[in-house]
């Protein structure tokens, strides 16, 4: 006997993901879903992002981390609400664990909520969290060919960071073959080329992300 | 490794409609899965059959359909399969496209008795 059933399989996350997206409408809050591997710098990121932005903006950050709250440390100097939500093993954050953690922001009091989400190109693409926009950050020495390995995230992504580009001398990271994948896949995707601890580029992503709190 | 989140939720699914169906055995379990989202086929049905070790629905076989991803073109209207990675209308070259294929995480059915 065969039962018809039709029906989506993450329909449980997407509903909740919808509430979030609704909720933080509402509040006038952006949400930023940090995406990236292992290392490629979110962090590194956060830290420049935060220290330029919290005079301009009220923000918030919800840090997804495997077991520890180390990055969430690094980030303590800027006196910004911060929560810790471990996966417990999980490769990736859901829109449950991130409903949860949401009441412990004051979202009247704020402008700007980013979520690192845990390292890995793949897993976290799958999973609305009701994110306004996802961020993939890439670096330059993970090799060029992620968007072409990983369509889906750059596909979806509002912006994308290439980070680390002052170590482009000391890799094999084709920034021209890494342009022409990302353009195949999204043509107009705003793409930033950083160093997060050198500095370079990041004016320019600052303006664009400030920007993104007025849309 | 989303198999295993994705394969978590499907059970819930696949258990669910079991019970209400009467069915006392589920032997296969059918799924789409969109290109787009890279299942690998021999990891999730390994992920699955460890989700439903001891329900009804141990040793079900899941019987994947994957869809190529496709996307309509919203200057022309035109609708074509992504290949290569080539996110552009095969007509005009417009990249103002909407996806209609590509995306599923989808079942279809359950069977058993
Ligand atoms: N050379 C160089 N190193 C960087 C840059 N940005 C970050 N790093 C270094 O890269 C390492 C990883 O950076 P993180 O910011 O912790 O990376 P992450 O993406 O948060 O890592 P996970 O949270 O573990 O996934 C650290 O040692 C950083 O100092 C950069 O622009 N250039
Ligand atoms: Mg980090
Ligand atoms: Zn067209």
């Amino acid at each position: 006997m065969e039962i018809k059933i039709m029906k989506n399989i993450l329909d449980r996350n997407q509903n909740r993901a919808d509430e979030v997206r609704a909720l933080l409408k509402d509040k006038n809050v952006v949400m930023v879903n940090i995406i990236s591997s292992p290392g490629a710098g979110k962090t590194t990121l956060l830290e420049r992002t935060c220290g330029e932005l919290k005079e301009k903006l009220r923000l918030g950050v919800i840090e997804g981390d495997i077991t520890t709250d180390r990055d969430a440390q690094r980030l303590k100097k800027y006196n910004i609400p911060i929560v810790v939500i471990n996966t417990e093993g999980g490769c990736h954050l859901d829109s449950h664990s991130i409903s949860k953690v949401l009441g412990s922001f004051d979202l009247d009091n704020l402008d700007m909520l980013f979520v690192e989400n845990v390292g890995n190109l793949i897993c976290p693409s799958q999973f609305d969290l009701g994110e306004t926009f996802k961020l993939a950050v890439i670096s330059t020495t993970e090799g060029d060919d992620k968007p072409a390995k990983y369509p889906m995230l750059f596909r979806e992504a509002r912006a994308v960071i290439l980070n680390k580009i002052d170590l482009l001398p000391y890799t094999n990271f084709s920034f021209e073959s890494f342009r022409r994948d990302l353009r195949k896949i999204n043509p107009s995707v705003p793409l930033f080329s950083l160093s997060c601890t050198r500095g370079d580029g990041l004016d320019e992503w600052f303006e664009w992300i400030i920007d993104q709190s007025h849309k | 490794m989303h198999e295993l989140k994705i394969a978590e939720d499907l059970k819930d699914i696949v258990l669910e409609a079991a019970s209400k169906g009467n069915l006392k055995k589920v032997t296969r379990v059918n799924v789409t899965f969109g290109q787009m989202v890279q299942i690998v086929p021999e990891i999730f049905q390994f992920a699955f059959t460890e989700c439903v070790r001891d329900t009804s629905a141990e040793g079900a076989e899941v019987t994947i359909e994957i869809v190529p991803v496709k996307m309509t073109c919203n200057e022309c209207g035109t609708e074509f399969i992504v290949k290569d990675n080539m996110f552009a209308c095969h007509k005009c070259g417009s990249a103002d496209l909407k996806i209609i294929n590509g995306r599923e995480l989808f079942v279809k059915s359950i069977e058993g008795e």
